[in-house]
C-alpha cells in the first residue's frame, strides 16, 4: 500500500500542476487506491522496463530453445525412429530367415517324402521282379516236365500204335488164314494193314 | 470488498531495485524498477527452462511422464509448424515454441500467483509485437517488394481489388492488436471473474451480507471453482491460439508464392 501511495505522485510527475495535485489528494482520501478511473494496466510509466526485460527473457529462451532443447528433443525423436525402423527390419529379417528355413524344412520333408516313394517303388519292383522271375523259373520247371510227359505219351502212343498195326495185321493174317485156310505171309498182311489205315 | 482490479497494479517490489523516475532519450519518463511483472515474468522464464531441461536432460528413447508431457508439448507445436507452414515449418519451430512456452508459463503461473504477467497489456503488445514485427521481417527479406502480393487478392474483381487489397492492408496492420489483446482480455477478465466471485465468498463468510449470506455463499463458492478450472484451460488455450496465429501469419509470408 505504502509503495502504490509513494508511486501515485511519480505517475503524475509529468504535470505537477496544483490542481492535479488537489486531484490526487482528494483521491487519497477517498480510498487509498489510486485509480484514476482507469485500468491498471495502462499507467505507463511501468511500460518501458516490463518490455525491455520481456524482449531479453524471450531472447535468452529462444537462444536456449534453439540451440539446446530442440536439437536435444529432436536427437532424441530421431534415435527413437532410427531404433523403430532397426527394430522393425531386424524383425523383417527373422520373419524372412525363419520363412526361408520353413521353406527348406518344406523341401527335406518333401524330398524325405519322394526318397521313401522312390525306395517303396524300387521294393514293390524287386519284390514283383523276383515274384515274376520266380514264377517264370516254376513255369519253365512245370512245361519241362509237360514236355516230358508229352514225349512219353507220344512214346507210349506210338508204341501202342505199332503194337496196334502189328496186332491188325496178325488178326488179319489170322482172319484170312481162317476164311481161306492159309494164312498170307507177314509182310503182305502188314502192306495190307497199313493200305488201310 | 477488495477492488477485483487490484491484482493488476504493478508496484516495485524492494527499494533496493527501484531506480525511480528516469527520463530516457526516445521514450521519455519511465520508472525503472524491479515490480512484480518482472518477477512473475522472471519465474515464468525459470519454470519454462527448467522443466525443458528436465525434459531433455534425461531424454530417452522409452519416455519417462516428465519427458512424456515435454514431448508431447513439442510434438503438438512441431505438427503445428509442420501442417501450417510446411516443409519450411522446421526453421520457424523455435520462435513459434518460444512463443508458446513463455505464454503458457506465464498464464498457468497466474493461477498460482498473485499476478498474472500476461494480464499486462506491456507484455501481450510485446508478444504480439515481436510475433508481427518477424512475420514483417521474414516477409519482407524472403519476397521482397513481392511482399505487397499479401495484399492483392488475386481471387476478387479487378474493379473490387483496391478495396479489398486496402482493407486486406488495414487488417493486417491490426494483427498485432487482435493479438495483444485477445490474450489479455482473456486472461484480465478471468481474474476479474474469479476476483468477484471470491469476493463474493469473502462478502459471505464475514457476514456482510447478513442472512443473504447463506444464499450466496455456495453459489459464488460453485462459481469461484468453477472459473479456476475454466481458467486454467483459458490458460492453456490462449497461448495455444496464439501459437497457432503465429503459425497462420508466418506461413502468409514464408509460402507467399504457393498460397491462395
Amino acid at each position: 500500500m505504502t509503495v502504490q501511495d509513494t508511486s501515485v505522485p511519480y505517475a503524475d510527475a509529468p504535470a505537477p500542476v496544483a490542481l492535479e495535485d488537489t486531484h490526487a489528494t482528494t483521491e487519497a482520501a477517498h480510498g487509498g487506491e489510486h485509480e484514476s478511473g482507469g485500468l491498471p494496466q495502462f499507467e505507463f510509466q511501468h511500460w518501458f522496463g516490463q518490455i525491455v526485460y520481456l524482449i531479453f527473457l524471450f531472447a535468452i529462451l529462444y537462444w536456449l530453445i534453439a540451440k539446446v532443447f530442440a536439437p536435444r528433443m529432436r536427437r532424441v525423436f530421431d534415435e527413437r525412429a532410427s531404433t523403430i525402423s532397426t527394430a522393425v527390419e531386424t524383425a523383417r529379417q527373422v520373419q524372412a530367415e525363419a520363412a526361408g528355413q520353413a521353406e527348406a524344412a518344406k523341401a527335406e520333408v518333401e524330398q524325405a517324402r519322394a526318397s521313401s516313394r522312390a525306395t517303396a517303388a524300387a521294393a514293390k519292383a524287386r519284390v514283383t521282379d523276383e515274384a515274376n522271375a520266380r514264377a517264370a523259373a516254376e513255369e519253365a520247371v512245370v512245361a519241362a516236365r509237360i514236355a516230358e510227359a508229352e514225349t512219353a505219351i507220344g512214346k507210349t502212343r506210338d508204341a501202342a500204335m505199332t503194337n496196334v498195326s502189328a496186332i491188325a495185321s496178325d488178326t488179319a493174317a489170322a482172319i484170312v488164314e481162317r476164311l481161306t485156310g492159309k494164312g498170307p505171309t507177314a509182310a503182305e498182311a502188314a502192306a495190307a494193314v497199313k493200305g488201310a489205315a | 470488498m477488495a477492488d477485483p482490479l487490484h491484482q493488476f497494479q504493478v508496484k516495485p517490489l524492494t527499494p533496493a531495485l527501484d531506480f525511480g523516475e528516469v527520463t530516457l532519450p526516445v521514450v521519455g519518463q519511465v520508472h525503472l524498477a524491479f515490480t512484480n511483472s518482472h518477477l512473475a515474468m522472471t519465474i515464468g522464464f525459470l519454470l519454462v527452462v527448467g522443466f525443458l531441461t528436465l525434459v531433455t536432460s534425461g531424454a530417452k528413447v522409452v519416455p519417462g511422464r516428465t519427458q512424456a508431457v515435454g514431448e508431447t508439448l513439442f510434438g503438438m507445436i512441431d505438427g503445428l509448424t509442420d501442417s501450417i507452414i510446411g516443409h519450411d515449418g522446421k526453421k520457424y519451430f523455435p520462435f513459434v515454441f518460444t512463443v508458446f512456452t513463455f505464454i503458457l508459463g506465464m498464464n498457468l503461473l497466474g493461477m498460482f500467483l498473485s499476478f498474472t504477467a500476461t494480464s499486462q497489456l506491456a507484455v501481450t503488445a510485446t508478444f504480439g509485437m515481436i510475433t508481427f514485427l518477424l512475420v514483417v521481417i521474414i516477409g519482407i527479406r524472403k519476397n521482397g517488394l513481392r511482399f505487397l502480393k499479401l495484399f492483392w487478392p488475386t481471387g476478387a474483381p479487378l474493379v473490387m481489388r483496391p478495396i479489398v487489397g486496402l482493407i486486406e492492408f488495414f487488417s493486417f496492420l491490426l494483427r498485432p492488436l487482435t493479438l495483444t489483446l485477445r490474450l489479455f482480455g482473456n486472461m484480465m477478465g478471468g481474474h476479474i471473474a474469479l476476483k468477484v466471485f471470491a469476493g463474493f465468498v469473502a462478502t459471505a463468510v464475514i457476514g456482510a451480507a447478513g442472512w443473504f449470506g447463506v444464499l450466496i455463499f455456495p453459489l459464488a463458492l460453485g462459481m469461484t471453482i468453477g472459473l479456476t478450472a475454466l481458467e486454467f484451460l483459458v490458460a492453456f488455450l490462449q497461448a495455444f491460439v496464439f501459437a497457432v496465429l503465429t503459425c497462420i501469419y508466418l506461413n502468409d509470408v514464408v509460402n507467399l508464392d504457393h498460397a491462395h
